[in-house]
């Protein structure tokens, strides 16, 4: 009777197990593009904003040039993604040059020559400009988010951090780069490092985030270290600094009113 | 005890694949720990410090640049000496709330001095105010502005003010040439919205005649007749864009034009312009013949590409059907060779091409084999002569300061249209210092 009872009773069993095995337990992993959306509102104001670019380009360890640039980014109408003026301030032979970039429609403009020049993809990366885009490109737009793993990675400031790596597939056709390894704080939801990668596979960049300091209601990464992925010892540290909200009309981001462009 | 040789075969496998898995497993772990020492280094870095200075809201730009040449002439005297030294200022501030004022200026003195002109030369490029409403939808300019319309590199047939701009020529390379170009003063209005925009700009008549003295104006290259232009810009998608333009002067009838670029894929870009016109021909124009007007078209269009090597290569077509054809030239040659020498001045003028077609080539290559040398070089072949002018130049920049080398050579037989000009080849040294 027991052991009939028992024969009754493993099917009971061999339900809870597969129930148990298929729901998962309250504490999983949150979604990944849960994951990347938070890490960009800690890069983006949710507003349009102006950052003074400072960027000092390193070779073999030695210092080789420094660029200051403004960049005035506000999120597109009808899109989450950001539209972005660069200005050039230093050095002086650069000064009032301008970059935009709308999605793939890149224009540069030397009020030299008047000239606004538009820009693919490839002679935008040519520049220091692009490296911005580190900062303002809302990932969560472009990319589709997976999460490869938790695991423990150094940060910008060399500690250890608990974090959630995801890998990102351009998902749209104005997406800078084909895949980015991503890593996020699983804390703070900070980004704590990113490795770019081109359609050939080859790595563009790794890009660390780091110096946290409040910045427009919230801590935000006020410098980002960025290696060069062909040769290593090229190095960028791009700080970013004077944060602020001015007003930027839509206008602003588009070639015909580059000509007339002037920094706030 | 005997040992199975398969065991040992076996025991000498384990041993060797054990062998290979600790020298891969090494080798990736020794690999890791480049990468991430290289990471490592690399975040001891610091970022310079920030330019608290740095401002572009009242942006003052200086340059000097000096340039000692020597040229080898096809006319007498065989070679020659050319020196210059060049100051240029930019200035633009915010004047009042919605006002910005704009002041480019540029001195040139030049030794020898260019055939009917002061050594000493002077060009205001521009000075204007500009007003726009909060919302930058509404815009107003008055003043001298360089009204430059168009996206082809060597050839603008709708840049339709650039005929009197400059008053100097101390570059064959087209781009580097529009930084001496003048404005032309003008009341100018533009309305812009989402993906487009439309100007009205006039342009009166302030003078009669060009002036080659130091410090004129020069009202009388820019501003010689009223002049009147339109200009629609559409933004179709986000990878092409598209200008429309309507200009008329007077005495002319309205000239239409179209400047047209496309974004074809991550690395090439695709330019074209075209306009139309009735016209007296550009000869005609040299040698002051009047009463006469042709119809014709004017186009440029070629396609860009950039490498991820920091390679940019365009390749460009031109056309002007106002040009003289090679029978014309021919027949000029024939009758007095001081006509072409005209005719080439009055094309170098008006920013013309001088031939029915041409081809150009034009590249840039940065970073050239060590960090902030730049190469650009470009070549002009007109196929209806078989004659050509080949420019190069090698810039080292470093922060404030650039040291450049130019070499050109105008090559083609006797006759042609770069083999006829007065200097065969040229080099120059050139040294230029950037200030606030």
């Amino acid at each position: 009777m027991n052991h009939r009872a028992a024969l009754h009773r493993r099917p009971l069993l061999f339900f809870a197990v597969a129930m148990l095995l298929y729901y998962p337990p309250t504490n999983a992993a949150p979604d990944p593009q849960e994951i990347l959306r938070a890490s960009d509102a800690v890069r983006n104001p949710g507003k349009p904003y102006r950052v003074k670019l400072t960027l000092t380009e390193y070779e073999d360890g030695k210092q080789v040039n420094t660029n200051t640039l403004l960049t005035y980014s506000r999120e597109q109408e009808g899109s989450s993604q950001f539209a972005t003026l660069a200005a050039f301030v230093l050095p002086l032979r650069d000064a009032g040059k301008l970059m935009l970039r709308n999605g793939n429609d890149m224009w540069f403009f030397d009020p030299s020559t008047k000239a606004s020049v538009r820009l693919s993809p490839q002679q935008r990366l040519m520049g220091q400009a692009s490296n911005g885009d580190v900062m303002t490109v809302n990932l969560g737009r472009d990319y589709q988010a997976k999460l490869l793993a938790e695991e423990e990675v150094t940060d910008g400031e060399r500690k250890l951090r608990k974090a959630y790596k995801l890998g990102l597939s351009a998902s749209t056709t104005t997406a800078t780069y084909t895949t980015i390894e991503f890593w996020v704080d699983q804390e703070t939801s900070k980004p704590i490092k990113g490795r770019y990668f081109a359609e050939s596979g080859h790595l563009l960049k790794t890009v660390y985030y780091r110096r946290y300091q409040p910045q427009l209601g919230r801590d935000r990464p006020t410098e980002s270290v960025i290696i060069d992925g062909l040769n290593p010892q090229l190095v960028t540290v791009m700080r970013f600094s004077d944060f602020s909200t001015p007003t930027m009309p839509t206008a602003w981001f588009q070639r015909d009113y580059l000509p007339r462009f002037q920094p706030e | 005890m005997t040992t199975c040789p398969d065991s040992n075969l076996n025991n000498r496998r384990w041993r060797a694949s054990r062998l290979t898995v600790s020298v891969v497993v090494s080798l990736l772990l020794s690999a890791h720990s480049v990468r991430a020492a290289g990471d490592d280094d690399a975040l001891s870095l610091e970022s310079s410090a920030v330019a608290e200075e740095a401002s572009a809201s009242g942006a003052s730009k200086v340059y000097v640049e000096f340039a000692l040449g020597h040229a080898d002439r096809r006319i007498p005297p065989p070679s020659q000496t050319l020196s210059r030294a060049s100051l240029d200022h930019y200035l633009t501030g915010r004047l009042a709330f919605g006002w910005k004022g704009v002041l480019s200026n540029r001195l040139d003195v030049l030794d020898p001095a260019e055939p009917g002109k002061d050594g000493v030369l002077n060009s205001l490029r521009e000075a204007y105010a500009s007003w726009s409403d909060e919302a930058a939808t509404w815009v107003a300019d008055v003043g001298r502005i360089n009204t430059r319309l168009g996206s082809g590199y060597g050839y603008n047939p709708t840049d339709f003010f650039r005929d009197g701009s400059l008053r100097t020529f101390t570059t064959a390379n087209p781009i580097a040439l529009r930084e001496n170009r003048m404005g032309s003063v003008v009341l100018r209005g533009q309305r812009l919205w989402q993906g487009g925009s439309v100007s009205i700009a006039f342009s009166p008549k302030l003078a009669n005649a060009p002036s080659g003295d130091a410090f004129s104006l020069d009202l009388g290259s820019t501003n010689s007749r009223n002049r009147g232009m339109l200009v629609l810009g559409l933004q179709p998608s986000e990878r092409v864009s598209v200008q429309l333009a309507l200009y008329k002067a007077d005495g002319l009838n309205p000239q239409p034009g179209v400047s047209l670029t496309a974004l074809l894929s991550d690395a090439f870009v695709a330019h074209g312009e075209w306009s139309a016109a009735r016209e007296p021909s550009l000869a005609d124009y040299a040698w002051g013949v009047s009463g006469h007007s042709v119809t014709g078209q004017r186009f440029a269009g070629g396609l860009t590409f950039t490498s991820a090597t920091k390679l940019s290569l365009t390749a460009e077509f031109q056309a002007n059907g106002f040009a003289l054809s090679q029978a014309g030239w021919g027949a000029a040659a024939a009758t007095n060779p001081a006509l072409l020498d005209a005719y080439l001045r009055e094309a170098q003028r008006r920013q013309d091409l001088p031939s029915r077609r041409a081809w150009l080539l034009y590249a840039t290559q940065r970073d050239l084999g060590r960090k902030n040398l730049d190469l650009t070089a470009f070549v002009q072949y007109n196929p209806d002569d078989d004659s050509r002018v080949a420019w190069l130049e090698l810039r080292q920049r470093w922060t404030n300061t650039d040291l450049a080398l130019q070499v050109q050579d105008n090559a083609g037989r006797s006759g042609t249209v770069y083999g006829i000009l007065p200097e065969r080849r040229s080099f120059h040294i050139l040294l230029a210092r950037h200030f606030q």
